[in-house]
């Protein structure tokens, strides 16, 4: 046993294959705890927030109005009014504004966009937000508003100051501070920091993901063990009894295998109904319509095992059926149902994420799982929208579980197989 | 030399149906065609205006906000914007006689049928007749309020309204909708229809309206049909419509043809609407600033910040009474204050609708003329904007729902409180919406899980009187008409519904309330707008306090995103006072009138 471990874990396909899958695993275990809450909290007011670090707004400004002594750091970063302005007026709204000159007339040829003076000298002068001038499109023109009110933002001052609305209602200025001003992010009371944004209800992905991971992962062990013991059981049997039983057991068997797998699967989801489809029962679901081919493999398997001479020799010291399966039979296939049980595992995992993207997956309230979470990412058109962490990562972890499993199981073939053994 | 042949053949075949194909597709140009989306899915069953299940959605569609006029005419049409009703193939103002049982409509002088004839009064008369004769929906919807049409001369007519026990009307109201949402049909089409088929009912409603290939119905709009296969509808203008006269439009609709490709679902629609094959689109879109904001693309709505659109209705949360533990009234508003709106509006709205904080809950939609129609001061401490987790967990402490076994979950009657909340699967924005709805209980101590049953399981089940499955089920109540608020109400209120079987008109949760009901049966004759603002706001408060249902958000009855690619000068929030009803409906289609081409 110990030999056999040792050569398993000297195959390199194995070694990585579990590598992986066991770094996800203690991903998903250890992140919850240092991210500790539920996973499926809307944090968000609406959704898709994209990847990042937000600071609260509010904070920063009370981080340094509210305090005794000034936490604001100077310093002069080279570029920081280049940037400051390009995220008022891009370059873009800068070439937009010089194609709403050209259209009222202006000769353009001699104005440069980089020259902001002039070009804004320009725009006062020909742009009237309160007329829009013939033969512009609304959306045009809409644009051109919005260029406009970003104009009226930008502040020649290099101070700035808050303000309170005090108990009369008159505003008085309670703080200020200048454009070269800096608050380290540790004094801003709140930020949070969404390695993978929200999605559409504005919930934490990473969070949401990983505990996703964890359960689907556990749907993909209920469902392979589900299917692993019933073909396993049905193959063993088939095969050694044979005759009658053997008969009946392989007309089942046929029966299952015609029928699509996956049509039976929808359609033994759909009649239980949504309010009965927790994760227990889908994954059961799964397990009861996969275990056609370890049923069909195993009985070949057992086929060629029958007639060994330790069998007979069982046979004839008048071993029971079982103890003859149990310890003649089962050791010599052993190496074939762990891997079996590793591809039900895999397939598990995706007949689960086909499932819920189909919305027959689990009930949605209760635990988030990937196919889930990909349905919902779907539903509000995360990949026609852009929204790319909405659904990129999901994919990226159903196929990095599927291919860590698959790499194991070949990994697996290539130390058990004597064909395929170097 | 068999095979060459064969392939020659093939090949000939091939280029004839390319050839075929791409004539169909080049006959219309595109700077005279306005191509619309999300409006008719599926092949049009039948150019029949009296029949029934004519799924012809750019000619026959009473749609909420107004009647869609393109090839066939109403009398008046409808603007939510200002609640007017703007005369069409009426003349002037429509006059009620004294105690409202009566209404006088003239027809204008100019008005015509396509082939000529003058649309009179007996053609107004032959439509409501045989509309009650065929049980179509002209028939049916106003069955219980129009008692008959008396014709006074060629353009004059009386509509007289059926009478309750009291002689009083039975909802004047009604009539209103009636003159704006009934498309006229020409009297001497119907008798010749009737002479045809005959005591058929079905087969007159069946009819399609074509003889060999060619559209035969009488119509005074300016469009008639120029095409319909499973592909595609187009309607081409008729150069010699009446509304030209000066006493109408005094010119022709822009565009020549109306076009709608038939897309498969909404993303194929949006991806036409970005690539500019499509002008006008009625589908919801998700983020839809992003198009102009992110994508840059030459799209527009009505207002040019959220809500974007027109909102004439509030998509609502239905309690079902039929559960005792629903028949509590601090249950039902405990749910209802701890809901998070501002995330149902964010998420499922994508901000497309003002918050409850904007327009405070009430029974109106955000217009300013249903806004103006209550008290906002007295009902103030009633209205609830949402996320009162503590105020919720107050009210159930107070009425005696208490978590006694402590495991996190109230019981009523020694039992854990457990609900469920339901829409139809695949309705993207209700579903989040009622997953909101749950994350909202778990916080307050009330078990809510979501369940998204097909839509015909769905209907099946909230339709039905005694239904229990359901607890907490969405429906949206009516948006805008002439009849509005008061329909809308009635709808949400009126015990009127309760017990109905196959109930799909209102009160889907079996409420009761004989205050309401005696003052819905006032509110239409009343003629003094203090006294109706009274009826309305004491409806309004007891709406708030029994939380019967409740406005989960606002949202557009129909709507309207523009691309000007091709066309410009759409309605806006510009004060030209045309609603956004995608340039078709009611008075919308005043917008068709004032299109133009981009560049010109």
């Amino acid at each position: 046993m110990r030999h056999m471990i040792r050569n398993v874990f000297h195959s390199p396909k194995f070694v990585w294959g579990f590598g992986i899958f066991v770094f996800i695993l203690i991903f998903c275990i250890v992140y919850p705890l240092f991210n500790p809450g539920n996973p499926l909290e809307m944090l968000q007011v609406g959704g898709f927030a994209a990847p990042g670090t937000y600071v609260n707004v509010y904070d920063t400004v009370a981080a340094d109005i509210n305090k005794e002594e000034t936490l604001k750091i100077k310093f002069r970063l080279p570029g920081a009014d280049e940037k400051r302005l390009e995220s008022v007026l891009s370059a873009d709204d800068r070439n937009t504004m010089l194609k709403f000159l050209a259209k009222v007339g202006v000769d353009t040829s001699e104005v440069d966009v980089e020259d902001l003076d002039q070009l804004l000298e320009l725009w006062e002068k020909y742009f009237d937000p309160t007329s829009q001038p013939k033969g512009i499109t609304r959306a045009d023109w809409n644009k051109y508003k919005r260029i406009n009110n970003a104009i009226n933002r930008i502040s020649s001052t290099d101070r700035r100051s808050v303000s309170e609305k005090d108990q009369d209602g008159q505003m008085a200025a309670v703080g200020d501070f200048s454009s070269i001003d800096y608050v380290s992010v540790d004094e801003v009371a709140n930020h949070i920091t969404l390695p993978l944004g929200t999605d559409n209800f504005g919930r934490d992905m990473l969070k949401e993901l990983v505990s996703a991971t964890l359960t689907s992962v556990e749907m993909g062990f209920i469902a392979g063990t589900v299917a692993t013991i019933i073909g396993l059981l049905f193959g063993l049997l088939a095969g050694y009894v044979g005759g009658v039983l053997d008969d009946i057991i392989t007309f089942i068997t046929n029966l299952f295998t015609v029928i699509p797998g996956f049509v039976l699967l929808i359609l033994i989801s759909f009649s239980i109904g949504q309010e009965q489809r927790g994760v227990t029962t889908v994954a059961l679901v799964i397990g009861l319509t996969g275990w056609t081919w370890t049923a069909r493999s195993v009985r070949s398997q057992v086929i060629s095992l029958r007639n060994r001479d330790h069998v007979n020799l069982s046979k004839l010291s008048g071993h029971s059926l079982f103890r003859i399966i149990l310890s003649d039979i089962l050791p010599y296939i052993m190496s074939y149902v762990v891997m079996a049980f590793i591809l039900q595992v895999s397939s598990g995992i995706l007949s689960e994420a086909q499932l819920s993207l189909l919305g027959l997956g689990p009930k949605s309230t209760e635990t988030p799982t990937l196919g889930l979470m990909m349905n919902w990412s779907m539903l509000y058109k995360a990949h026609t929208s852009g929204y790319w962490w909405a659904y990129f990562p999901i994919i990226l972890t159903i196929a990095g579980v599927s291919f860590s499993l698959n790499l194991m199981n070949t990994g697996l073939d290539q130390v058990f197989n004597p064909a395929l053994r170097d | 030399m068999k095979k060459l042949v064969a392939l020659l053949i093939a090949l000939a075949m091939l280029l004839a149906c390319v050839g075929a194909l791409a004539e169909t597709v080049t006959e219309i140009p595109r700077n005279e065609t306005l191509y619309f989306a999300g409006q008719q899915w599926g092949t049009v069953a039948s150019w029949n205006p009296i029949g029934v299940n004519q799924n012809n959605s750019m000619a026959i569609a009473g749609n909420e906000g107004g009647y869609r006029t393109l090839v066939w005419e109403t009398l008046y049409m409808y603007n939510p914007l200002d609640g007017g009703l703007y005369p069409l193939l009426a003349d002037g103002e429509y006059a009620w006689n004294e105690d409202m049982t009566e209404l006088t409509v003239k027809i204008k002088e100019a008005a015509k049928w396509n082939d000529g004839t003058p649309v009179t009064a007996d053609d107004v008369k032959a439509t409501w007749d045989v509309g009650l004769y065929l049980g179509n929906s002209t028939g049916n919807g106003y069955k219980d309020f129009v008692a008959g049409i008396e014709v006074i001369d060629a353009k004059t007519l009386k509509i007289v309204s059926v009478k309750n026990a009291e002689g009083a009307p039975a909802n004047p109201l009604k009539l209103l909708d009636f003159i704006s949402g009934t498309p006229i049909v020409q009297g001497a089409w119907i008798e010749s229809v009737k002479a045809a088929f005959g005591d058929d009912v079905a087969a007159i409603q069946t009819y399609t309206g074509m003889e060999d290939g060619a559209f035969v119905v009488p119509h005074s709009g300016p469009y008639t049909r120029y095409y319909d296969d499973d592909q595609k509808v187009i309607l081409v203008r008729d150069d010699n419509y009446w509304g030209q006269d000066a006493s109408m439009w005094g010119k022709l609709p822009v565009p020549k043809y109306i076009g709608h490709a038939m897309y498969a679902d909404n993303p194929a629609g949006d991806a036409a609407l970005k690539a500019g094959e499509v002008d006008v689109s009625q589908q919801f879109i998700s983020n839809v600033q992003d198009l102009w904001l992110k994508d840059e693309l030459p799209i527009s709505t009505y207002y040019e910040e959220a809500p974007y659109g027109l909102c004439l209705t509030m998509p609502t949360g239905w309690y079902n009474l039929n559960l005792p533990v629903l028949q509590i009234p601090a249950v039902r508003k405990a749910i209802a204050i701890a809901v998070d709106y501002d995330a149902i509006i964010a998420s499922a709205m994508t901000n497309q609708s003002p918050s409850f904080a904007d327009v405070p809950r009430s029974l109106m939609n955000p217009t300013p003329g249903e806004q103006a129609l209550y008290d906002h001061e007295a009902v103030k401490d009633l209205q609830w904007a949402g996320l009162d987790i503590e105020g919720a967990k107050a009210m159930l402490d107070e009425a005696g729902i208490v978590d006694a076994d402590g495991d996190g979950w109230r019981e009523y009657n020694g039992e854990k409180i457990s609900l469920n909340a339901v829409c139809p699967q695949g309705w993207t924005d209700w579903e989040a919406s009622m997953e909101i709805v749950a994350a909202a209980g778990e916080k307050i101590g009330i078990e809510i899980t979501t369940l998204f049953p097909t839509a015909d399981q769905y209907y099946t089940v909230f339709t039905s009187p005694v239904q229990t499955e359901y607890a907490i089920f969405m429906w949206s109540p009516a948006a805008a008409s002439p009849s509005q608020p008061w329909g809308r109400v009635y709808g949400l209120m009126s015990s009127s519904f309760k017990g109905i079987e196959n109930n799909w008109s209102g009160n889907f949760g079996q409420y009761e309330n004989a205050e309401v009901d005696e003052i819905l049966a006032k509110i239409p004759t009343m003629s003094d707008e203090n006294e109706i603002k009274a009826a309305y706001t004491r409806l309004v408060e007891i709406y708030l306090t029994e939380v019967p249902s409740f406005s989960l958000m606002y949202r557009p009855s129909v709507f309207c995103t523009y691309n000007e690619t091709v066309w410009t000068n759409f309605p806006s929030d510009d004060g030209r006072n045309i609603p956004p009803l995608d340039c078709t409906d009611g008075y919308g289609i005043a917008a068709l009138y004032d299109l133009e081409l981009v560049g010109e």
